[in-house]
């Protein structure tokens, strides 16, 4: 028998104190990029021996080489350039990107691939390759040079493509490309939609697209067309609502869902008992082969030891459900 | 034809001087004390201030350089109302706290007025605050308690009525209401329901200006309605519906306009020629007195510099059509 509710992360893990500190000794010059490089492989290896000592099946690599989802891209393909920072909430600010220029991979095809291989290296378990979809890359910046928003996803969508294939050949197995901006324009889904079959078409490995932060009752069930294997919903943030939302439609037979569990943009850690509640909602709307867990979005908001813990909980929650209901 | 801005402003400027961001690290690390942080917030609000006033606006707001989002103060100001956890606001790619309701609202005040007080003692441009509008604050909040929202409307419309009671002694000219919930498109708002909300809301007994600011959506849809309440202004967002304009240009408002036509999300800078050429049909049609542009939103979602830009463009264009 397969196992069932596999555990994985959304993207992002905290960035290490050392690492914080060689980022910030880079950009004074006193350390080399290299030594840079270093430093970011060493915080890789935390992050994946982090998941394996919490048991946990489908790794991540944490993104310890990007500061932004969009502004990673932006920085390495043409045609983009940075604006001072913008707030997003809170104390948190990034360097949105501003198209100037036609968009293009230039000099950084396979952007994402080397990263990937040496988190793989480092572990059995699969790990996720993690891009940043044409919608959200569009919508996340700044346009001054396209006529409308529809040119520069579709243009964005084949550079997405290109970079999905360069990983489809390491021998990534998982591609997740976030669209975390897709719930934000219901009369724009459509256009999502078109954009991530660009992006899918002829993949061979399984995709996941992770969607959180938005109005999801406007754009179910047409949510559900994505053109990917597998959604990747936050919940524990509006506690479970989206379950409520889900439970109105039949489950797509053909996609699996990993479920948000536990909140990253909150200090608070959940317990054990409220995210085994949540899981066994999930369950009564969609069937125990098509169900993944993990947390609400990345964890790079949240200190090392939050991380560490809230994915404790959730770990453990999974673990007690497999007991008590004799799953493997 | 007069000019202003909508909301918040961002918290760092462009340049050097103090940046809110960094002095929130600082204090964070335990490098400043609770004062230093405190005068950072008034030093970047009086600077918000100071370029309002060079900029010629004949209205501003303090940038709401203390406050987290939209609904900071009002959440500090009402008891049994929480900042719980993190939404997206509107289509932006910025998140606010929502307010969660876990009793009946009740009104305590502090925080808005004196906040306001210490910009309006400040400020030399008359300054406006501007507060979640009645149906935003609806459709964003979380309510544990109330679980009728008559009810719970009546008491909102009940404790702000206090608030502005409280912020018509600060300095403060004019309570903005920002009603992007009612612009974007999935209001259900009803024209009566909203009317009478409003009507209610305003006090005649209290000496303040009140308008109303329609952002992110179609602000056509609430011209009708919302000019029949004695509203000192009606701001619209004609770069999410540049076709509002062209209504402006026909159909006389009894109420004074704002024109939201710089766009406030985008670093695109508009060609004051081109600005000139939109405006003035609503100009003659308005009236020079009854008519102020401004940025369509808040300049928060804009770089600093970018900002800054937009705020002096505005002073260009009120130029060239006033001279
Ligand atoms: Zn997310």
């Amino acid at each position: 028998m397969a196992k069932h509710l596999l555990t994985t992360s959304v993207g992002s893990f905290p960035k290490p104190n050392t690492l914080i500190t060689a980022r910030s000794q880079f950009r004074r010059a006193q350390i080399s990029a290299q030594q840079l490089r270093e430093a970011e492989q060493e915080a890789t290896r935390q992050v994946i021996a982090l998941q394996e000592a919490l048991d946990i099946d489908i790794f991540v690599h944490g993104e310890m080489e990007r500061g932004d989802m969009v502004a990673y891209f932006a920085e390495n393909w043409q045609g983009f350039s940075q604006s001072l920072p913008v707030r997003s909430y809170g104390n948190r600010y990034y360097k949105k990107p501003i198209v100037e220029n036609v968009v293009s991979l230039g000099n950084s095809v396979g952007l994402t691939v080397d990263a990937w291989k040496r988190a793989s290296e480092l572990t059995s378990h699969p790990v996720k390759g993690m891009l940043t979809g044409p919608y959200t890359i569009c919508d996340w910046s700044f346009n001054a040079y396209y006529p409308d928003r529809r040119s520069l996803v579709m243009d964005l969508a084949q550079l997405v493509h290109e970079e999905a294939m360069a990983l489809a050949r390491a021998g990534a197995q998982y591609i997740q490309i976030d669209e975390p901006a897709i719930s934000t324009r219901p009369d724009e889904l459509e256009l999502a939609i078109e954009a991530m079959a660009v992006v899918t078409h002829n993949l061979p490995a399984k995709t996941i697209s992770h969607i959180c932060y938005g109005d999801f009752e406007t754009i179910l069930p047409g949510l559900y067309d994505l053109p990917v294997d597998q959604l990747d919903l936050e919940a524990a943030n509006q506690h479970f609502a989206l379950l409520d939302l889900l439970a109105r439609y039949p489950w797509p037979k053909s996609k699996e869902l990993a479920l948000g569990v536990v909140d990253v943009h909150s200090h608070r850690v959940e317990s054990v008992d409220e995210v085994k509640a949540g899981i066994r909602r999930a369950l009564e709307i969609v069937p125990i082969e098509n169900l993944l867990i993990d947390p609400d979005c990345g964890l790079k908001t949240r200190t090392w030891e939050e991380a560490e813990e809230k994915l404790r909980v959730m770990q453990k929650a999974v673990e007690e459900i497999r007991q008590e209901d004799g799953l493997r | 034809m007069k000019t202003t801005v909508m909301g918040s402003y961002p918290k760092i400027l462009a340049g050097s001087g103090p940046s809110v961001r960094s002095a929130i690290q600082r204090f964070e690390k335990g490098l400043i004390t609770p004062t230093q942080l405190f005068e950072t917030y008034s030093e970047v609000t009086r600077r918000v201030l100071d370029q309002a006033f060079s900029a010629n606006l004949d209205r501003t707001t303090d940038g709401q350089i203390r406050w987290y989002d939209l609904f900071d103060p009002v959440v500090r100001d009402l008891d049994n109302v929480h900042s719980a956890g993190l939404i997206r606001l509107f289509d932006n790619n910025f998140y606010v706290r929502h307010p969660l309701i876990t009793g009946r609202l009740q009104y305590q005040g502090g925080t808005l007025a004196a906040w306001s007080r210490e910009a309006a003692s400040y400020s030399r441009v008359p300054l406006k605050v501007a507060l979640p509008g009645l149906f935003t604050f609806l459709d964003l909040q979380e309510d544990t308690s109330y679980g009728n929202t008559d009810n719970l409307l009546a008491d909102l419309i009940d404790v702000m009525r206090l608030a502005v009671r409280h912020l018509a002694s600060t300095g403060v000219v004019e309570v903005q209401w920002d009603e992007p919930s009612l612009a974007y498109s999935s209001s259900s708002w009803s024209a009566s329901r909203v009317q009478e909300a409003y009507k209610t809301l305003m006090d005649p007994e209290v000496e303040i200006e009140h308008s109303i600011a329609l952002y992110w959506g179609k602000s056509s849809l609430w011209l009708d309605t919302l000019s029949q309440l004695p509203l000192s202004r009606i701001s619209c967002d004609a770069v999410s519906e540049p076709r509002v304009l062209d209504i402006l240009a026909v159909d006389k408002l009894n109420v004074a306009v704002g024109l939201g036509v710089i766009d406030a999300r985008n670093v695109r800078m508009e060609a004051p020629e081109e600005l000139i050429r939109i405006v003035e049909p609503v100009l003659r049609q308005q009236g020079d007195e009854r008519t102020w542009i401004h940025p369509s939103c808040g300049l928060e979602f804009l770089p600093p510099d970018r900002a800054e830009q937009k705020i002096h463009l505005l002073r260009n264009i009120k130029l060239r059509i006033n001279a």
